[in-house]
């Protein structure tokens, strides 16, 4: 992906660094305190049922404001027309739970500032924003917005909010080898040893890597969204993060040259196929040896 | 013998000429005829032990194909193979060798995969194997020592398999390796000095590689192959159990003998095992190890099981509560000790014990060799069914975090499900087959006391209608049949006794002429005998005319008078 | 056979029965056996194996369709098992040959990927298509036959001779009578059956010499560095990450009690943070080290929700609290992870203030002592 926007990236250098490693999301009190506020509504009681644990993370989404565009003017007056545009999704599609100057709103969704075009770019672009409905996690689906309008709002978030901004170049110029051993030391754990995903604590779940394309992976190193740990540049240099992207781009398009591959997760895929296709084709058998001709 | 040579008869083929050199020499006539004649009983469910058998033969084929490539060592070695995503990546010559056997030998990969799939067979048709001796009582008198091996080879095969996939030195079976490591600390008193007599020092050493190995191609190998030649023996000499039914008794097996007829079979189900174990191995991928990586003890991946016949260790492993006892001077009983040592013990020993146990609290002490239904031990059955539950509630845990990933289940959901289930889920097994037991019982009794349901609804003169009911033998004056219940399977369907016309052969067409059909089914005349006047049709539980049955014959459902509609 | 030399010492050959020979032979002259069919022969063999044919019911007669139409049905299975054999070979050998190159490369063709499915399929077809020929060979083409075998538990004779005998031997050896001899034979046994067992002794070692399960390479002033060497700053980290980290020992990065995971906080996990008693210091700032060896197993932890503060373990689900000192809060782990006390050396880099003040990994039995 090319998403690249040489615009924002300039933006970007010209926020004040001093968000670059504030907190992504606020405290939002206390669990009780979440919770006493959340029954008061008997409608977000029902998506505290299907939240569950995860008050730190109430993000609605797909709530299409009434707002008039032209309601809350402006006040930059520097404003490039990517970032108009951006602004202008953002008050349609984001601002009930993030706020109106990506401050975040407490109990819905998380301050803005800081994250970055990087979040920004994962978040949309893997449709996990807007969020439909509160659960454990926020689930990929299919993107709502185009690239374009991404591109627009990641403008808009990168001129107010600052942040990490998106690589450039090719994301798979990195050593394949190495990459296997980084991605097993800091990935496998969550998302398999071939990024197939698995479960995390309480219906949460590390998605898998099948589908996701290089800038994705990219911007999910960089970002931490919701549970996952930010691996930062400091942490993971670029060129290592270029390795991984490397390393889960081959594996995941990679034939598997035993067969059938039969979802990749090892044993218990295995034991499953050993009693419903091998013991059952052998029952069949010995059923039709020991009937009479 | 040197009288035959000379005697009329003597053979003049070469064939028959060779036989007699060798005879000559190895006598071998004798034990041989006794062989050719013995009768295997012609049932189903007497091949889930061969299977068994067979895929052990895969294995030991195939394995000793992978020791000509496969070398047993931990020594670290950059890899420098085929599989480029792993280049330059340092692993022990165990996983480096396991890679070229995938990626460097010629059909290595087919043999490997076949290998493990043949693994993963013969652990599954032991199981399937031990259930139908279970269910059927096959263990009892004369059989528990054979009943004993079983439960042996059993054990000893999730000793072999696990010893077998650990081997490699992948990420995958190192988690498995380094797990084992703490169950054997887990034990009280001695955990640390057996953990250093296994691992030669702290996990992992650089020996545990060459032991496993040495124990999987040598040890326990030969230990199974010892121990299934005793099986053997002690099947032909003691003969086959089988199914009660006519001319069947405790004295005599009834069947086929070994040749042709069983040889062919044998034979062609050996074939179909190997069919299935090479189908398996070259067509669906097993333990691509290449994509786990080498060991590492700093990495892991989500989703770490062993394989399926371990898995319900796995399972209570996860179940577990934390549960460490502290005792007095600073001691501790890991809560690890309980699901993985002491658990499979208890289940272990009661198995092994199961037959004595059963002699013992049923006071049946004598020989058996006819085979029982198993709704006819009610109890024996619906304890199997209760352990089966408890083992599948451990096995599904052992794949909890999978199923929670696919399913979209909580994964905290899914081991409080585990953990409720394995409490509460037996005790419903036990009662739901106790209920179906008896219930089969009864209706086995009821079909010989009146008959099969033959579907015929008749009018009675005063209106009432009625289900006509075929008896299956001579009836007394109130219409009752007089057939005590022998334990083999009573027909339930008037086609079971040639009461109706058999089914047109053909799966897609027919592929016989019906007219053909109805002209055999009149040759054969078997069942029903129309020309016997005293034989027709009576209704059941109606004695001629008269009102219900006082006695307690059991009107079935079918014959139960029913209010006439109009 | 007989032998034709009569020299002295090679008279043997003839076999002629001494008078205890018994057995069928003597019941069944060759000549009365000569003239037996062998249908006759044998139902006779078998019936001295107590074996009784009830019923046979002969095979397809010769020459009728059913039997024609079985025979093609067998030969083509066979034909079809020969035939998959061959397409086994032709493409086991061909490969690299006359087909193309087997060996499996990344994004090599699609050939070599289905090599192996290929040689899979050709020998599952090869070994069915002849197992269900040889099936249907014997259901359609051979006679039925039902046989019975007598079945005896055991012979009384037998029982009561065998034990005449041996009580016999083992009286004749006046084993009884002669104590010193049973004594001295049961206290040689003792000494070799220990004898063979004191090898074994090799394997016996003393896990308790130098506490190796309670200490690691860990050690005050020991840098913590990544996989690849580098040591660690307390800038090099976001908020709600986590990094591996190891002792800069040669080979720390394999050792397997030493992986330690280097977590740094966000502010609303510090706020909230409560640690153990007297470990409240272990950690550096937003920076707290626990070791990646899980309590209960042994497994590497690490699957870190940032948000929830929790580190899973992938064996058996275990999960613990890293604002609350890593304590378990599910699943089967009963001890917190323990905390390695950091701090950062002159140069800016952390280093481990001492080794962990406990021992890592699962627990064991006399663990608490040491």
């Amino acid at each position: 992906m090319s998403t690249t926007n040489p615009q924002s990236e300039t933006q970007a250098d010209e926020v004040a660094p001093r968000s670059r490693w504030s907190r992504r999301r606020p405290a939002e009190g206390t669990p009780a305190a979440a919770a006493r506020a959340r029954r008061r509504s008997k409608q977000r009681r029902r998506l505290a049922n299907v939240a569950g644990l995860m008050a730190a993370l109430v993000l609605t989404g797909a709530v299409y404001s009434t707002l008039a565009p032209g309601a809350q003017a402006a006040d930059e007056g520097s404003e490039s027309s990517a970032e108009a545009a951006g602004r202008e999704l953002y008050e349609r599609s984001c601002i009930s739970c993030h706020g109106e100057n990506l401050e975040g709103v407490p109990n819905r969704g998380p301050s803005l500032i800081g994250v970055g075009e990087a979040a920004v770019y994962f978040q949309v672009h893997t449709g996990r924003m807007p969020l439909i409905r509160q659960e454990a996690q926020a689930p990929d689906k299919p993107a709502i917005f185009s690239d374009e309008e991404i591109d627009q709002l990641m403008a808009y978030v990168q001129a107010n909010g600052g942040g990490p901004t998106l690589p450039s170049g090719d994301l798979r110029d990195g050593d394949l080898a190495a990459g296997g051993e980084l991605f097993r030391l800091n990935c496998a754990q969550c998302h398999n040893f071939v990024g197939e995903g698995g479960a995390l604590s309480s219906g949460k779940y590390a998605p898998s890597l099948e589908d996701a394309n290089d800038l994705e992976i990219y911007t999910a190193m960089l970002s931490g969204p919701e549970n996952m740990p930010v691996f930062g540049d400091n942490q993971l240099t670029p060129e290592e993060k270029r390795s991984i992207i490397n390393y889960v781009q081959t594996i995941t398009d990679m034939p598997d040259p035993g067969g059938a591959g039969i979802g990749r997760i090892g044993p218990v895929s295995e034991g499953l196929v050993i009693w419903v296709v091998g013991v059952a084709a052998l029952l069949f058998g010995i059923f039709w040896m020991g009937s009479k001709a | 013998m040197a009288r035959t040579a000379t005697a009329p008869g003597a053979p003049k083929t070469l064939a028959g000429r060779a036989a007699l050199e060798v005879d000559d020499r190895l006598i071998v006539a004798g034990p041989l005829r006794r062989t050719l004649n013995k009768v295997f009983p012609d049932h189903w469910s007497f091949l889930l032990g061969e299977i068994a058998l067979y895929s052990f033969i895969i294995l030991l084929l195939t394995g000793t194909y992978l020791t000509f490539f496969f070398q047993a060592s931990m020594t670290e070695v950059v890899y420098d193979g085929s599989y480029a995503p792993l280049r330059g990546v340092e692993m022990s010559i165990a996983y480096a060798s396991t890679l070229d056997i995938s990626f460097d030998v010629r059909g290595g990969l087919l043999i490997r995969q076949i290998h493990h799939w043949a693994a993963l067979l013969f652990m599954a048709s032991i199981v399937c194997h031990m259930l139908r001796i279970f269910f059927t009582g096959a263990f009892r008198r004369p059989r528990e020592t054979n009943w004993l091996i079983g439960v042996a080879l059993l054990i000893l095969g999730i000793f072999e398999g696990f010893a077998g996939y650990s081997m490699p030195d992948d990420l995958l079976s190192g988690t498995g390796l380094r797990i084992m490591s703490a169950i054997i600390l887990s034990i009280p008193v001695i955990g640390t000095w057996a953990h250093w007599a296994v691992f030669g020092g702290d996990y992992v050493g650089d020996l545990i590689v060459g032991r496993l190995y040495i124990a999987h191609v040598l040890i326990i190998p030969a230990i199974i192959l010892g121990l299934i030649a005793v099986h053997l023996l002690i099947l032909v000499k003691q003969k086959h159990t089988q199914f009660p039914g006519p001319g069947r008794t405790e004295h005599n097996v009834v069947g086929n003998r070994l040749f042709p007829t069983f040889a062919g079979k044998a034979t062609g189900l050996l074939l179909v095992v190997f069919g299935v174990c090479a189908g398996l191995g070259g067509l669906v991928q097993i333990n691509p190890l290449w994509l786990w990586g080498p060991y590492n003890p700093a990495q892991v991946s989500s989703a770490s099981q062993p394989d399926w016949y371990v898995m319900f260790l796995d399972g209570s492993t996860r179940l577990f509560p934390a549960w460490d006892i502290y005792l007095p001077g600073n001691y501790n009983i890991p809560a690890l000790f309980w699901p993985t040592v002491v658990l499979p013990g208890i289940i272990f020993t009661l198995l092994l014990a199961y037959p004595m146990l059963e002699r013992k609290l049923t006071g049946d002490t004598a020989s058996h060799h006819l085979l029982q239904r198993p709704r006819d031990v009610p109890v024996r059955t619906s304890l199997g069914l209760m352990a089966i539950t408890f083992y599948v509630v451990l096995l599904l845990s052992g794949a909890n975090d999978v199923i929670a990933d696919k399913f979209d289940i909580s994964l905290n959901a899914m081991t409080w499900i585990g953990r409720i289930g394995l409490i509460i889920l037996p005790p419903i097994a036990y009662v739901l087959t106790y209920r179906i037991c008896l219930g089969l019982q009864q209706h086995d009794r009821e079909v010989l006391e009146h008959g099969i349901e033959t579907g015929v609804i008749r009018r009675l003169p005063h209106g009432e209608f009625i289900e006509v009911h075929q008896p299956l033998g001579p009836v007394d004056e109130h219409g009752h049949g007089q057939l005590a219940y022998g334990g083999a399977p009573v027909p339930k369907k008037m086609n079971q006794v040639g009461g109706a016309r058999r089914a047109i052969r053909g799966f897609f067409s027919p592929i016989e002429e019906p007219r053909a059909v109805e002209l055999e089914q009149r040759g054969e005349e078997r069942g029903l005998a129309p020309a016997d006047p005293h034989r027709e049709l009576t209704s059941s539980g109606r004695p001629s005319e008269g009102g219900r049955p006082s006695e307690g014959g059991r009107p079935s459902e079918g014959g139960r008078p029913q209010e006439p509609r109009d | 056979m007989t032998a034709s030399n009569t020299r002295p010492g090679t008279t043997g050959g003839a076999d002629v029965p001494g008078p205890l020979h018994g057995g069928p032979d003597d019941d069944y002259t060759p000549e009365q056996l000569a003239a037996l069919p062998r249908e006759e022969l044998d139902r006779l063999g078998a019936r001295y194996d107590g074996v009784e044919i009830l019923h046979v019911e002969p095979g397809p007669e010769p020459g009728s369709a059913l039997e024609k139409r079985a025979v093609r049905q067998v030969g083509t299975m066979f034909a079809l098992a020969g035939l998959s054999a061959f397409a086994f070979v032709v493409v086991y050998a061909g490969a690299g040959w006359f087909l193309p190159n087997w060996e499996w490369q990344l994004g090599s063709s699609t050939w070599s990927v289905l090599y192996t499915p290929l040689l899979g399929l050709t020998m599952a077809l090869a070994f069915t298509f002849f197992g269900v020929g040889l099936v249907l060979y014997t259901k359609k083409l051979l006679p039925h036959e039902t046989a019975v075998q007598d079945k005896h538990d055991g012979s009384h004779f037998d029982r009561v001779t065998t034990g005449a005998t041996l009580v016999g031997g083992l009286h004749n050896s006046g084993l009884k009578r002669r104590k010193l001899i049973t004594r001295s034979l049961a206290f040689m046994g003792g000494g070799l059956g220990l004898m063979l067992l004191a090898p074994l002794g090799g394997l016996i070692k003393n896990p308790n010499r130098g506490n190796p399960l309670g200490t690691t390479s860990w050690a005050e002033g020991v840098r913590l560095v990544r996989d690849d060497g580098t040591p660690v700053r307390p800038g090099d980290q976001e908020p709600g990450s986590l990094e591996t980290v190891f002792p800069a020992v040669p080979g720390g990065n394999r050792q397997t009690d030493a992986a330690t995971m280097l977590i740094r906080l966000r502010p609303s996990q510090q706020a909230d943070a409560s640690f153990r008693a007297g470990q409240e210091d272990f950690g550096y700032g937003d920076y707290v080290a626990y070791s990646k060896i899980c309590t209960h197993a042994g497994c590497p932890v690490s699957l870190y929700e940032q948000e929830t503060s929790r580190i899973l373990c992938p064996c058996h689900q275990s999960q613990f609290d890293v604002t609350q000192g890593a304590k378990p809060v599910f699943g089967p782990a009963t001890r917190s992870l323990p905390q390695l006390p950091i701090a950062v050396d002159d140069e800016g880099f952390f280093v481990a203030r001492s080794d962990y003040i406990e021992a890592v990994g699962p627990t064991y039995w006399n663990r608490e002592r040491i």
